[in-house]
């Protein structure tokens, strides 16, 4: 009976220790295991979003390893920051998750002498509003918010494709009901609203976003749905004709479309009133153990021909410069890849609107879903 | 006596900790965040921080406000939506409960030893993970697969026009049934399986028909059965978001999807928690209006 009484406490003290154990930070478990695997980059990047030999010949020039995880879009990775993911060297966040990023003090200063390829960049890329002068980030690669679309489809209908009426106009639409589908993301699908309008894409003023709102919510009824990510293969496998969605995401769709032999294939194109340019940045997190195993990895993923493997892979534009030559010539002759000079002035990077305008907009997309 | 007492305590302490800890913590910490400014960059804005609060004219004693209530009650929107949600989750909830209740009945009538494989079956879907069996639904529902073919075959047979299944009402409804539907399941074969056979017997001996049996005897003992499997369906319902997300059009949101967007892609951690503290609140009205009707009725 005793044996029994004492083996019962033992148990249910273990369970309240479990219990605590539990409770404890993690931080600890990380710190621990990074004393003992000190040769490690840590990467936490988008999915997809690096060539895998590129890894591979980096970790042989380092004599080191490469881990990474992945997220798949900005608000995933400021949230898993925020909910203390930590001990990653490097970050690729878009523009307006940067400067989240450098307000949060989150970011280490980059040491230039360290990254002699920087000259590899085009300056188009450098000085954006969120870093100006580059202290925290080199640009990495980047994509534009466009249209993808069935050529053949849309040639056997006559239908325009280089101007966003496509995905805004009734008498468009009414050719392509149920076929098309938007982004289900606030900015940009009120981006691409109000550049259609002829405003910027980073216009606040409240009565052009109530003109953006008349605009969607009349052509919200011929759309197939708001979509993300199985916008992809739905363009590849033909059951949908238009898209409003991300350029080196269409280029997937195009090339799976062409893998598979359909009878049609996929094209992308900037629309004529601007588009929006999104520009993925690598930074130093301050969690970072290896800050010089950072740096010779930026300035690895600047030369020419390492940057150009992940556009040869994905599709993703590219600032380098110097890797002009190691691409491919039909993605460089892609307009919607590099766009050329007059439709590069027409694209915005998205900027951050403060809180009171974050709750206004929000109310006008849940009264634009629920309409 | 007192021993039994002592070990009652202890074997109790553990969960109740762990309600307390996961549970009540959290809510309540919700409860505060709701009163609170939303911080530029997410999260939630220092406590003093009387330059917002001076700046959009409140009251703000000590960076509280009550302005995410005023901004929840000055729209009827977040109504609608409230109203909308409700009407997707009782809708699932009848249908499910109308498809597991024969299984439910098939499963505790059938001989002990196809039992557990046949509740094997029912709970074998979670085997796999619950996106891959919505994307399955995708592909079966989408424009070019076989079953859309006849379904609309069938539509234009009987003089319609042919019909979108994916990205509709209708496939986000498919979608919360096939996902809770074991939830039903589990807990009407629980109750079933415990009734007395000899109560059907007897009523058969009073004259009783098959329909009476089943209305007189067998219904009004399930209802335990009933009301637990429908708050499991019920609730998680309400506040799924990844459903309407996947297979839903463009009119789709429910309020899991609207709570989910202000802790994600609008940052505003105050509004969200207003939101939550709404739903459960609506919910509790919804769990206490259910125990009114199914206490049982004292016979006149």
């Amino acid at each position: 009976m005793s044996i029994r009484h004492a083996l019962a406490c033992l148990l249910y003290l273990l369970c309240l220790l479990v219990m605590l154990a539990g409770c404890t930070s993690r931080d600890h478990v990380t710190e621990n295991t990074a004393g003992k695997h000190d040769n490690i980059l840590r990467l936490f990047n988008w999915n997809n979003y690096i060539s895998q030999e590129t890894i591979e010949h980096f970790e042989q020039e380092c004599q080191c390893r490469v881990t990474q995880d992945y997220y798949s879009d900005n608000e995933e990775l400021l949230a898993k920051l925020a909910a203390g993911a930590s001990g990653y060297d490097i970050l690729v966040p878009t523009g307006n998750a940067m400067d989240t990023l450098i307000h949060q003090h989150a970011l280490r200063e980059l040491d230039k002498s360290q990254l002699p390829n920087l000259k590899n960049i085009d300056p188009h890329y450098l000085g954006t509003v969120f870093d100006p002068a580059n202290r925290y980030s080199v640009p990495y690669a980047y994509t534009m918010t466009l249209l993808g679309f069935n050529h053949e489809k849309l040639a056997e209908l006559g239908l325009p494709t280089d101007s966003w009426a496509i995905i805004f106009e009734p008498r468009y639409l009414e050719k392509i009901k149920g076929r098309v589908t938007v982004l289900d993301s606030q900015r940009e699908l009120m981006a691409a609203a109000l550049k259609y309008l002829g405003y910027s894409a980073n216009d606040t003023d409240e009565n052009h976003w109530q003109q953006a709102k008349a605009l969607i919510i009349r052509a919200k009824p011929y759309w197939a749905a708001f979509s993300n990510t199985s916008y992809i293969r739905e363009l590849a496998v033909g059951n949908l004709w238009v898209t409003h969605g991300y350029s080196n995401d269409m280029f997937q769709a195009a090339q799976d479309a062409k893998k598979t032999g359909r009878r049609f294939s996929i094209d992308f194109a900037i629309p004529r009133e601007g588009a929006v340019l999104s520009l993925d940045s690598m930074v130093l997190h301050h969690s970072g153990h290896r800050p010089d195993l950072a740096h010779r990895f930026i300035n690895f993923m600047l030369e020419g021909g390492n940057s150009a493997e992940l556009t040869n892979l994905t599709g993703s534009g590219n600032p380098n410069l110097a890797a002009r030559p190691y691409i491919q010539p039909e993605i460089i002759a892609n307009t919607a890849i590099f766009p050329e000079a007059a439709q590069f002035a027409r694209l915005e990077m998205l900027e951050d609107i403060d809180h009171t305008r974050r709750r206004l907009l929000s109310r006008i997309w849940t009264e634009i879903k629920l309409r | 006596m007192n021993k039994l007492r002592l070990t009652r305590w202890l074997v109790s302490l553990p969960p109740t900790l762990f309600l307390l800890l996961f549970f009540a913590a959290p809510s309540l910490l919700m409860i505060v965040t709701s009163f609170r400014y939303p911080g530029e960059f997410g999260g939630l804005a220092p406590l003093s921080a009387p330059e917002t609060a001076t700046a959009e004219g409140d009251s703000g004693l000590y960076g509280m406000t009550l302005e995410t209530y005023r901004f929840f009650f000055s729209d009827v929107l977040y109504a609608e939506i409230f109203l909308k949600s409700f009407a997707v989750a009782t809708a699932t909830t009848l249908i499910c409960l109308a498809m597991a209740y024969p299984v439910a009945m098939l499963i505790a009538q059938s001989a002990k030893k196809y039992r557990n494989l046949m509740i094997l079956l029912v709970v074998l879907p979670f085997a796999s993970n619950f996106l891959i069996r919505i994307y399955a639904w995708m592909i079966i529902l989408g424009p070019e697969s076989a079953f859309s073919h006849f379904v609309n075959h069938l539509l234009q047979a009987l003089g319609f026009g042919p019909v979108m299944l994916l990205f509709s009402p209708f496939a986000v409804i498919v979608g919360m049934v096939y996902v809770h539907l074991p939830f039903m399941i589990l807990p009407l074969y629980t109750n079933l399986e415990k009734h007395d056979p000899v109560l059907l017997d007897a009523a058969q001996d009073l004259g009783a028909n098959r329909w009476q049996r089943f209305w007189l005897v067998t219904w009004p003992q399930s209802l335990p059965g009933v009301f637990s499997g429908s708050a499991l369906v019920f609730i998680p319902v309400l506040g799924m978001f990844a459903v309407p997300d996947i297979l839903g059009g463009t009119g789709d949101i429910l309020i899991g999807n609207l709570i989910k967007d202000q802790f994600l892609g609008t940052r505003d951690w105050p509004f969200g928690s207003t939101l939550s503290i709404m739903l459960m609140l609506a919910v509790l009205c919804v769990a206490g209006l259910s125990t009114l009707l199914a206490r049982p009725r004292v016979s006149r």
